[in-house]
């Protein structure tokens, strides 16, 4: 019976250990196609096809953000960077709520001929920090962080701060 | 003498039925009590966390009142994660040990694992139209969330298939081990590959990026979904001893009448 | 509010659910111990 219950716990452990081994190499060879965005340094080296569909993921270049407004509809011309590569985007109707300079996005669309990624859809990705606004703008005011360059300082920093009317 | 082997007989019988239930007997005499106030205790700290959450916690900088969802979201999505390794966990007994209290547990905390599951993935997408501007993705994170919702289905479907219940806790069991190694992926995805969901914002390594007054019912919330989690599990494998002494009873209150 | 549909959806589902399952599982609860009591007692 001891024997039994020996034998069953090697198997078990000696199959989870193979097939975590399986799950985690294929992972691993999977990689790129797991990745959701290319980011402007991959566009830049991989030079992908005029009209081939992928998404462009990275920040909304702080002081590329143009728009003209045609018909109603606005246009918006942005450039998209990782720090190392920028790629420039022009996108045809409302952008969500939480497209801003320094916000990150992730747009689907294509190249054009002209160089240009011309986005079908654009997506905001929003961080991991949350704090009320007023933590925020005594951050910025204080010049430890402004939320167009970059992410915000060490949490330990900031996420007890004392702040006037940021209560419960 | 013919009396007394049919006497025996029934003696070992009992014996080995009191052996079965010797520890789905315990664990009703030791659960049973505490149930009620379990009961009391999740009810009043989901209240608190819910309320808290929906209408005293201050917006956010960036999201403003749509943060609000993370406090049904976050602690739904870790309750899912947390029960599936509770589900692998008892099926490691029940495939070593032959627990039948294991195969119990694995039974019930398959449709409440499953519901808040189903509750992650709604108040997600309910989250994502607002901010990304899309109910649903295919990124690494959502996926794998996806794939749990559906390895709990499975688990639900395998473990009452079988004629057989042994068969059926046997099956059932192995999928859930071999599906644990979905967790370690969805914890991990939003760091491995880039998605459009966000990275973890709570960790055990560094410091949370979340300010204390959001922090605070966020963890309410979560406590309150974990103990009513273990709570629901626990009243469900209470009443599932109790069904299953019933029907001992009334079989062998059969076979006596005959 | 802003985006008080999406906020008041996800907090409506959450509770719908904990409520539902709750519910459930106390009525499936009171009946095991109700029939249980019934048997033993006969």
């Amino acid at each position: 019976m001891r024997g039994a219950k020996k034998r069953r716990l090697y198997l078990v452990l000696a199959i989870g250990l193979c097939l975590s081994a399986a799950v985690g190499l294929s992972l691993a060879a999977f990689s790129s196609t797991l990745t959701f965005f290319l980011s402007p340094r991959a566009v830049v080296a991989k030079h992908p096809a005029p009209g081939m569909n992928f998404r462009l993921g990275g920040i909304v270049q702080v002081g590329t953000v143009k728009t003209v407004i045609n018909a109603g509809t606005p246009t918006t011309s942005f450039r998209v960077t990782d720090g190392q590569a920028s790629v420039p985007v022009v996108y045809t109707g409302l952008l969500p709520d939480l497209f801003r300079e320094g916000q990150g996005i992730v747009a689907i669309g294509a190249m054009n001929a002209s160089g240009q990624f011309a986005a079908d859809e654009v997506l905001a990705k929003h961080g991991s920090t949350y704090m009320p606004k007023d933590v925020e703008e005594s951050l910025k005011n204080a010049g430890k962080w402004n939320p167009a360059f970059g992410p915000a300082p060490a949490a330990d920093t900031w996420n007890t701060m004392k702040v006037k009317g940021s209560g419960s | 003498m013919n009396e007394n082997v049919m006497m025996a007989a029934r003696m070992s019988k009992t014996g080995a039925w009191l052996h079965y239930f010797a520890n789905p007997g315990r664990f009703l005499r030791f659960v049973r009590p505490a149930l009620p106030w379990a009961a009391a205790i999740s009810f009043a700290l989901t209240v608190a966390g819910i309320v808290w959450g929906y209408a005293f916690a201050p917006a956010d900088w960036q999201q403003g009142d749509a943060a609000r969802i993370m406090y049904v979201h976050v602690p739904a999505a870790w309750v899912a994660m947390s029960g599936y390794a509770m589900l692998a966990g008892v099926s490691f007994f029940s495939i070593v040990w032959r627990h039948p209290l294991a195969d119990l547990a694995a039974e019930e905390i398959g449709p409440v694992g499953a519901g808040f599951t189903f509750v992650c993935l709604v108040s997600g997408a309910l989250w994502g139209k607002p901010m990304w501007g899309a109910y649903w993705v295919w990124d690494a994170r959502l996926t794998s969330v996806l794939v749990l919702f559906f390895l709990y289905l499975g688990h639900i479907a395998l473990i009452r298939a079988f004629d057989n219940p042994a068969h059926g806790h046997r099956a059932a069991a192995i999928l859930a081990m071999v599906g644990a190694i979905n967790l370690p992926i969805i914890v991990f995805s939003v760091q491995w590959w880039n998605t459009l969901h966000q990275g973890n914002t709570i960790s055990f390594t560094g410091g949370s990026k979340i300010y204390i007054t959001m922090l605070y019912p966020l963890l309410i919330s979560t406590v309150a979904f974990y103990l009513s989690f273990l709570t629901l599990v626990c009243a469900r494998m209470c009443a599932a001893i109790m069904e299953r002494r019933t029907r001992t009873l009334l079989v062998a209150a059969a076979e006596r009448e005959s | 509010m802003k985006f008080a549909v999406f906020i008041n959806g996800s907090y409506g589902v959450t509770v719908a659910f904990l409520l539902g399952v709750g519910w459930l599982t106390f009525a499936r609860y009171r009946r095991a111990v109700r029939r249980l009591r019934a048997v033993e007692t006969r």
